[in-house]
């Protein structure tokens, strides 16, 4: 009992800055900015949302505040995040297939590289993209950025995937095999089917990281696109708490939403395929 | 690896060829990392002369100025602070928490479930929560410190040198001690029961079984997550972006961050000699640990 007080009273400290962030949201400026802090009693208030939204006439002049600027951030994130990890999907699928069966001279150091890939600092790469895409045109294109994004997270998919088809009995595709489908029918007609929840949770996975992805996406994206972690950095220099409580609260949700779906793999997912929850 | 499975044919993807199948991942890994891996190099050799509007060729010229860059020697400090503080409090509170939350009980669950929401929050956006908790005149951690007595009435954090680090460390701490209970949960849900019995009919102490069984039974799940945490402890850059910028000063510079701002300062070349020094930092500590700790995929 004493036991469970205590892991409950942790857990209530660890959920405590996403509580206090999201009844910053539904603060008036006057109880936000009181001490010592108002936690629970406090009036309910809206017009962060409102503003937010861009319903509110009074800032609706004003293009830095405007209803289709902060929505369309969000939008930039689902198009970049659903982009990227759909193409990593494709990538890795082939890729964690073919690693997951055969033995070939370099598999070994082809994990390695796939582990470096992951060790890379992110800057070191938008450094190099920056001039790459600056003479290609992909600077500032969603384009541009899926492409980042889809390396960044093609590491985690091809491990993960290898994963989760090393779990598919190998006489599957042996006996189909042998009745003489050809290899790729059996990949997409028998073992994917067979690993259609990992794929699932691969593809989750690749939209939560790309979400939450910054030193890229600050670099790539300039004026046009901006991605929610950018507009969050930039609402700093806003000092309108509530608005940036109200626009960070409105972004979590749908990642709160996604990862509860798969929080079963999420550690395999966080370790890259090797631990199994 | 081939000698163990003892299936009547051998493999049978073995006599395709590789190369459609792993034809896209290459290209990837050659696209972003290997060309940009290059394009730092040169980069390094290069700097953008502002008379001449030009990248020019400056020899060793960035590499002499890394070394005898006081900057650079703070903010590689600042990194190696930051990445082994973090991971030691992370793995030790983690350890703890994870050992307490280890059962059955449908009531863990809920919390290993609370446990997964700080972890996909942007860090960016982590660093603004924590930005409006610490703020100077109205947040909540600097109001509790100062009831308590911690700091002066008139002491901030993020704008104190000494403090402004701790300040960004505490936000790491909160959104990722969470990653390394549930993969110590998960490892320790994995182990086996008979020894921990025996060991206890044995007689032997609580502390003597977590020294001589559950640590060296977990010693692959532990090195996998020190080795997860310390690259992403290497690289952070998010947080010290929103919560300080690097300051007061350059008190919280780490090595990306440093990077960042001499990219935006048009010194490209020096910027990129950062970035290259903090990935071949990273690559040679992250294999070797791989190579020692025997981390297998």
């Amino acid at each position: 009992m004493i036991r469970k007080i205590l892991a409950f009273s942790i857990a209530l400290i660890f959920i405590f800055p996403i509580f206090f962030l999201i009844t910053s949201s539904f603060k008036n400026n006057i109880d936000l900015f009181s001490i010592p802090p108002k936690l629970f009693l406090f009036n309910i208030d809206f017009s962060a949302y409102e503003r937010v939204f861009g319903f509110s006439k009074l800032l609706k002049f004003d293009p830095s505040y405007g209803e289709l600027y902060l929505t369309s951030r969000i939008l930039d994130s689902l198009i970049v995040g659903i982009g990227s990890s759909s193409l990593t999907l494709i990538i890795g699928i082939y890729a964690g297939y073919y690693i997951s069966r055969a033995n070939f001279k370099y598999k070994n150091f082809l994990i390695m590289s796939i582990l470096s890939a992951r060790m890379m600092p992110l800057i070191s790469i938008a450094i190099p993209l920056y001039f790459v895409y600056e003479k290609i045109n992909l600077l500032d294109t969603y384009v541009g950025l899926i492409l980042i994004h889809t390396f960044i997270n093609l590491p985690l998919a091809v491990l993960l995937l290898k994963s989760f088809f090393d779990e598919v009995p190998k006489q599957i595709d042996e006996n189909a095999f042998i009745d003489g489908a050809s290899k790729i029918k059996i990949l997409h007609k028998l073992i994917i089917p067979c690993a259609k929840g990992g794929i699932a949770v691969t593809f989750i996975l690749s939209i939560i990281f790309s979400w939450t992805e910054f030193i890229c996406a600050l670099m790539i994206g300039q004026m046009k696109i901006k991605t929610i972690p950018i507009q969050a950095s930039i609402m700093k220099t806003i000092p309108s708490w509530d608005m940036m409580a109200a626009f960070t609260t409105i972004s979590i949700i749908p990642v709160f939403i996604m990862i509860l779906a798969v929080r079963k793999h999420f550690v395999r997912g966080l370790t890259l395929g090797t631990v199994k929850e | 690896m081939a000698a163990q499975k003892s299936y009547s044919l051998p493999s049978f993807m073995n006599s395709d060829s590789s190369l459609p199948w792993l034809l896209p991942l290459i290209t990837m890994l050659i696209v972003f990392a290997i060309i940009p891996f290059f394009y730092n190099i040169y980069l390094s050799f290069h700097e953008f002369v502002p008379a001449k509007r030009a990248l020019l060729f400056v020899g060793w010229d960035n590499w002499i100025r890394l070394f005898t860059d006081g900057v650079f020697w703070g903010s590689l400090k600042v990194s190696l602070y930051y990445t082994f503080m973090c991971l030691l409090i992370q793995l030790v509170l983690g350890m703890g928490i994870a050992l307490l939350i280890d059962s059955d009980d449908p009531g863990f669950g809920i919390i290993r479930s609370i446990l997964t929401l700080t972890l996909v929050i942007p860090p960016a956006i982590a660093g603004m929560i924590f930005l409006i908790m610490e703020d100077a005149n109205y947040g909540l951690i600097p109001w509790l410190l100062k009831s308590v007595g911690l700091i002066g009435p008139e002491d901030t954090i993020l704008a104190d040198p000494t403090l402004a680090l701790w300040g960004v460390m505490i936000v790491d701490i909160w959104q990722w001690t969470p990653f390394m209970v549930l993969i110590l949960v998960a490892g320790l849900r994995s182990l086996p029961s008979e020894p921990f019995e025996s060991a206890v009919i044995d007689g032997a102490r609580p502390f003597q079984v977590f020294r001589r069984l559950t640590l060296p039974m977990l010693h692959k799940v532990i090195a996998v997550a020190i080795l997860i945490r310390g690259i992403d402890l290497w690289r952070m850059v998010d947080y010290v972006f929103v919560l300080t910028s690097g300051g007061p000063g350059t008190a919280t510079y780490t090595l990306s961050l440093y990077s960042w701002q001499r990219f935006t300062f048009v010194q490209w070349g020096y910027g990129a000699t950062i970035s290259l020094f903090s990935l071949i930092v990273i690559l040679i500590v992250g294999n070797a640990f791989i190579h020692f700790a025997k981390v297998k995929w």
